[in-house]
């Protein structure tokens, strides 16, 4: 079982910003959904994008661990010193490897690069990503090789031929229609740009479906619910709900609203106030947040300081 | 500024090299005016900011790459049966009437320096002639320079409702010492509801100098699309240019182009608007890495005559390195009120957005940035109709992002 754990996380923005993170600890294993909640600028948004590597944002002290479980990795064997690692060491690129997912509130729009190139493309780079993460000293040569490859490719990736090892086109593309007809995504999305002309919906369904076809063990997803209507709520829902049921993610819905954990029940809720986690209940906080708001929160926390 | 850079140039050789050819005497005269002319004439305009000239063709040692009687190239020029495709020698032997009244009727020999010097020099050419009516695909000129220069002439005459694709490909072969000059004029005449598609794509070593100019006449109802694509040459001076002179007529010009190292890229589109209901498209798409850097001008003349007009352009530069330039100069003259018009240029880095969104995917930020390059492209490759030259494009693109 991995495990994502936020140890006295603190973070500003980068060059000497503003400081958002204030000493954040949080654990999210896998098969569990965590809710993170709070009012605009508490820093929830900035706690995802810390943990997939922003660099609008610079980490001043703290640790983002993963503890990864082996059998997630089928082949590789990951040697005993590096089950758990930092994920502060590593590029944006490398803590996906490892099988951290971060879903965008905003997801970039991006021309001209076909929802199928991309995701098969970022399918091949996370298998090959992780095999060299996890070479012994041995392998350093050829990781050395696998960078001068990293330089270039050997075919353009928008003709997609397939190397020794990779998901071939027709693989990929059953994965891919079987994964959209689960989200009920037409399956004409796949020949469309990524993301380009996307209605704020089709854009949030896109970050579920890219997480179900790269199964990552940890799934961040950042304001996930906010603009949906209630159909693409439930497909949505139904998604994170997959996620965690048939390849037993773990999940950190960050939200603003309740409504979404009215389909996606959460062990955990966390709330978070000033850059720290100021209260961790079961599903019920929910609840007791929508109704009543921050302010006690607040005011809770301020009394135990 | 007057340009005296070539008081070796003789007419001795003008006429060696007319001899060579078999011309007959009204072209070796254009030739003579034009090498006479050489003394008064100006450079190619070229974009101009406050304390720059983008391109300085002043500093060229054209005295030193110029090699007028030592022309050598490798040529391809080869088209469907219903199609004359001739090289500029069987043209004149065969369709003298042809090239006497199209030579210079679109472009003037004498309209610059560079087109003076490339009509009185020119070795070789190709002229190709579409009978009214006849439907033709696949005209393909390929030139392999292996000199130290070489000057091109190309015609395109295309009767009354008749069609052509025209591919043309620019590179060079033997190695030369030194630096190295390409000049190609282009001269279009598209008659009446005819259509020419003309896609060049230029792949020049880096050691070359390029000047083109390709322009076209496109009579009532008339459609010329032009497809250019710059990939190679240390300096590219290169104008694409329609003058929409008979009603409804038509004209497109797609621009590509990617510079790497120290290459600089002086590119225009232009059109004129000249007649009732014309329309114009011009899309160009720039990346540039390392040093390399690029000024654009774009032109849309909205004539007086030219009531009902659509003119539309749009020119984007992605730059992939700090030290990479780029200037761009959309412009657009409306002489006539009944006009649907617009113009747009961007000049820009990849966006970071972008890259981490990627990234955070997996895939590595050398991908990601290629991906997104390759997909900056893909606008302007979306508005190729010839599937090679579209394949083309896109390997040389895919190429360059490998090295």
């Amino acid at each position: 079982m991995a495990r994502l754990e936020l140890r006295n996380l603190h973070a500003q923005v980068a060059e000497g910003g503003e400081k958002i993170l204030d000493g954040v600890d949080l654990e999210v294993r896998s098969g569990e959904i965590h809710a993170l909640m709070g009012p605009n600028g508490s820093g929830k948004s900035t706690t995802a994008k810390v943990i997939a590597g922003h660099p609008a944002y610079e980490v001043t002290d703290g640790e983002v661990l993963v503890h990864l479980d082996e059998e997630e990795f089928e082949d590789i064997e990951i040697p005993e010193d590096m089950r758990t690692v930092n994920l502060l060491d590593l590029e944006p690129n490398e803590r996906a490897a490892l099988g951290v997912f971060l879903g965008f509130q905003y997801p970039a729009e991006i021309e001209g690069v076909t929802m199928v190139n991309f995701l098969r493309t970022a399918l091949n780079a996370k298998l090959e990503e992780r095999e060299e993460l996890f070479e012994d000293d041995e392998g350093e040569e050829a990781e050395a090789d696998a960078d001068d490859e990293d330089a270039g490719y050997d075919t353009s990736p928008m003709e997609g031929d397939v190397e020794e090892g990779d998901v071939g086109v027709a693989e990929f593309q059953e994965i891919m229609a079987e994964k959209m007809d689960q989200l009920d995504m037409d399956t004409e999305f796949a020949q469309r740009y990524l993301n380009a002309g996307f209605s704020g919906g089709e854009k949030k369904q896109n970050e579920v479906l890219q997480a179900a076809i790269l199964e990552p063990s940890i799934a961040v997803l950042d304001e996930i619910d906010s603009g949906l209507d209630i159909d693409r709520l439930q497909d949505v829902s139904n998604g994170i709900n997959a996620l965690r049921d048939e390849q037993g993610a773990g999940i950190l819905q960050i939200t603003h609203y309740q409504r979404i954990l009215d389909y996606v029940e959460p062990d955990h809720v966390h709330v978070m106030l000033d850059g720290k986690i100021a209260k961790s209940g079961g599903a019920e906080l929910a609840h007791q947040l929508e109704d009543e708001g921050y302010d006690w929160v607040r005011e809770e926390a301020y009394e135990t300081a | 500024m007057s340009t005296q850079v070539h008081a070796n140039l003789t007419e001795e050789q003008v006429k060696q090299i007319s001899e060579g050819l078999d011309e007959p005497e009204w072209l070796l005269e254009t030739r003579l005016d034009a090498l006479d002319a050489l003394e008064g004439l100006e450079m190619p305009d070229v974009i101009r900011t406050p304390g720059r000239n983008w391109t300085n063709l002043y500093d060229l040692d054209f005295a030193g790459f110029v090699d007028p009687l030592n022309a050598a190239e490798e040529k391809d020029q080869v088209g469907p049966e219903e199609v004359e495709v001739m090289s500029i020698a069987e043209a004149l032997d065969e369709r003298e009437e042809l090239v006497r009244e199209g030579f210079g009727s679109v472009v003037d020999p004498e309209e610059n320096y560079l087109t003076a010097l490339s009509t009185a020099l020119f070795s070789t050419g190709t002229v190709v002639y579409v009978p009214e009516g006849v439907d033709a695909e696949d005209v393909t000129v390929r030139t392999r320079m292996n000199s130290q220069s070489l000057f091109n002439y190309t015609l395109v005459v295309t009767e009354k409702s008749s069609s052509v694709t025209i591919l043309e490909r620019q590179t060079t072969g033997d190695e030369v010492d030194g630096e190295r000059y390409y000049s190609g004029l282009v001269e279009i005449d598209a008659g009446e509801n005819s259509n020419v598609q003309y896609g060049s794509l230029q792949n020049v070593d880096e050691e070359t100098y390029t000047y083109t100019l390709k322009r076209g006449h496109a009579d009532s109802h008339a459609t010329i699309n032009w497809i250019e694509g710059n990939v190679g040459s240390r300096l590219t001076k290169s104008s694409v240019e329609t003058h929409l002179q008979g009603e409804g007529s038509e004209s497109q010009i797609v621009g590509a182009f990617f510079g790497h190292n120290d290459q600089h890229f002086d590119v225009a589109a232009r059109v004129w608007h000249e007649a009732e209901h014309t329309t114009a498209d011009l899309v160009t798409r720039g990346v540039l890495d390392d040093d390399a850097r690029s000024v654009y001008e774009g032109v849309q003349d909205v004539g007086s005559d030219a009531w009902d007009t659509s003119s539309y352009q749009r020119e984007n530069t992605l730059m992939l390195s700090d030290e990479s330039e780029a200037d761009a100069s959309p412009k657009l003259i409306i002489n006539n009120h009944d006009t649907e018009a617009s113009h747009s240029a961007t000049v820009g880095q990849v966006d970071q957005q972008d890259l981490f969104y990627m990234t955070s995917r997996g895939v590595s930020p050398r991908m990601a940035r290629n991906m997104l390059v390759e997909g900056f492209f893909v606008p302007v490759l979306e508005e190729i109709a010839v599937e090679e030259f579209r394949d083309d494009l896109s390997d040389l693109v895919a190429e360059r992002l490998r090295e």
